[in-house]
């Protein structure tokens, strides 16, 4: 009966976890599009249902009815297999995330996350990063030049920046003397990591929006240069599988920010609000934040993009390392 | 040289704490929270256009409700598209007026000769501008309909309330009793 009781809870957990990931991006869409709006003093959507709140849901009827088109040259199995290869990891990171302690409700405690690994944070980036491969092949299996050489960039990219997030994040992990996540967040509970690393936070936001492929560092999907990049040859679902994917990133990025520098759950004690919507709150602070951040800054060129994640961030990172290592000591 | 120093040392002070890009920044949440400039044409507002602007012809009428047009066909004459027809009658008060007076929009450059030509002071180039059709014949305009149309716009130069109407074709009729607002209220100069 104990037993039933525990997989009950985690299957009820998981079903809610996956529910609200796939609904997420509706909501994202429409506000992506108003800040985009109001930072150049338009409205954004405003037609479809009050203020345009339904415009997602057309926009998703529009994409569902489309044409599946796969070029006739296309590898076709690879073509499938690619945006599902992009959809996925996104979905198993959140594995790994807590959004908050404990409640308790009707009795029972419930966990507010579904699994409390030792190595968590090792396996949110190295499943994150398996996120590139859909983009690599969705890029070789399309058999288009412009394709080819977004995904290109895509691999590029992701290697010189993977490290130097990799390396943000040891600070971390030093003063945590942990790499689950729980640990991390209880660590904060007196003092947030963004005092005590700031460098590290610098390091690990710069590389996160190149790691999402967001502007200033979009270069995989440039419009000006490359038509759309890797997707160029998807329509219809497969696109949004990527565009899903794409969010999803976005929002995970958002809730490492929040986990790793920002306390987690915790609040500042003069405000009492409950853990769980200090959490909340300060994700959308960074998912609005990245969205600020796409509508101001134009696109890195791509010497640039090399030359900041090899020569400025990566040796910053390394520093951040030093320092924390000798503050410890 | 101790400027160029300062200046020098500034500008890596700048480059280190990016303030180019919180400068960016900073504008564009401004701007975040500044008020739209959007013209919500044709849900709510439309634009008035100034006096000066040369829309649909109209014929002007005196006291007694006929056209002031005595059908001299100048403007027939001066119209470089050739795109007025006017055949004249006498009517039965033994005035001359037009009895077909016929525009084709279609081929009009709306260069505003024609009223210009008028001596009678009888067409001139109204406010309404739309006016697009699927029937290029309904491009025709006779007489009575050009007697119909709106004159010159009275202020012009700013948005009034209006809405999308689906009942007598596709029309956008302003709000009677509206408010008209500058459109420039909201654009930030800095
Ligand atoms: S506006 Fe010009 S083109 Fe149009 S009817 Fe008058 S004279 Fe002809
Ligand atoms: S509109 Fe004016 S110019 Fe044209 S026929 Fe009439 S009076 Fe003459």
């Amino acid at each position: 009966m104990e037993s039933f009781l525990a997989i009950g809870l985690i299957v009820g957990k998981l079903a809610v976890v996956i529910a609200i990931l796939l609904i997420l991006p509706i909501p994202l869409t429409w506000i992506e599009r108003k800040i985009a709006g109001h930072i150049q003093q338009r409205l954004g959507p405003m037609r479809v249902g009050w203020h345009g709140l339904l415009q997602p849901l057309a926009d998703g009827i529009k994409l569902l009815f489309k044409e599946d088109h796969i070029p006739v040259e296309a590898d076709r199995f690879l073509f499938t297999l690619a945006p599902i290869i992009a959809l996925v990891p996104p979905f198993l990171v959140f594995v790994a995330i807590p959004i908050g302690d404990s409640i308790t409700l009707f009795g029972t405690e419930i966990t507010l996350y579904l699994a409390d690994m030792n190595v968590g944070l090792l396996y949110i980036l190295a499943v994150a990063g398996i996120e590139v491969y859909g983009v690599i092949l969705a890029g070789w299996a399309s058999n288009s030049k412009y394709a080819v050489l977004g995904s290109l960039r895509t691999c590029a990219q992701m290697i010189s920046y993977e490290i130097p997030m990799g390396f943000s994040v040891i600070g971390v992990v030093m003063l945590a003397q942990s790499m689950s996540l729980l640990d991390i967040v209880e660590s904060q509970a007196g003092l947030w990591n963004i005092v005590t690393q700031p460098l590290g936070f610098f390091v690990f936001f710069v590389s996160g929006l190149a790691e999402a492929q967001r502007i200033p560092f979009d270069l995989p999907e440039a419009e000006g240069d490359l038509g759309a990049g890797y997707h160029t040859e998807y329509s219809g679902m497969r696109f949004s599988f990527f565009m899903i994917s794409e969010y999803l990133i976005v929002v995970f990025l958002s809730a490492l920010m929040v986990l790793l520098f920002f306390g987690g759950w915790h609040g500042i004690a003069m405000i009492p609000l409950p853990p769980v919507v200090w959490f909340l709150l300060k994700l959308s602070f960074f998912i609005w934040m990245f969205m600020w951040l796409r509508f101001t800054f134009p696109r890195y060129r791509y010497d640039q993009l090399m030359s900041i994640g090899w020569k400025v961030l990566l040796p910053l990172s390394l520093a951040n390392i030093l320092i924390s290592g000798v503050f410890m000591l | 040289m101790i400027a160029r120093v300062a200046q020098r040392m500034s500008g890596w002070i700048g480059w280190v704490f990016f303030l180019d890009l919180l400068d960016g920044l900073s504008l564009t949440l401004s701007y975040m929270f500044s008020k739209t400039v959007t013209e919500r044409y044709p849900d709510n507002e439309k634009w008035m256009p100034f006096p000066r602007y040369r829309g649909h012809h109209f014929l002007k009428s005196n006291a007694e409700g006929k056209t002031n047009c005595v059908a001299c066909e100048l403007c027939a004459r001066i119209c470089p598209c050739r795109c007025i027809t006017v055949v004249p009658h006498e009517d039965e008060d033994g005035e001359r007026h037009p009895r077909v007076f016929e525009i084709n929009l279609g081929r009009c450059l709306y260069c505003g000769l024609c009223e210009d030509a008028c001596p009678a002071d009888a067409i001139a180039l109204g406010r309404h501008y739309e006016f697009s059709d699927y029937d290029n014949k309904a491009l025709v305009v006779g007489r009575d309909a050009l007697m119909a149309m709106p004159g010159k716009a009275v202020r012009g130069g700013e948005v009034v309330p209006a809405r999308l109407s689906t009942e007598d074709g596709v029309t956008v009729p302003a709000i009677a009793g509206g408010e008209g607002a500058d459109w420039w209220r909201n654009i930030r100069r800095r």
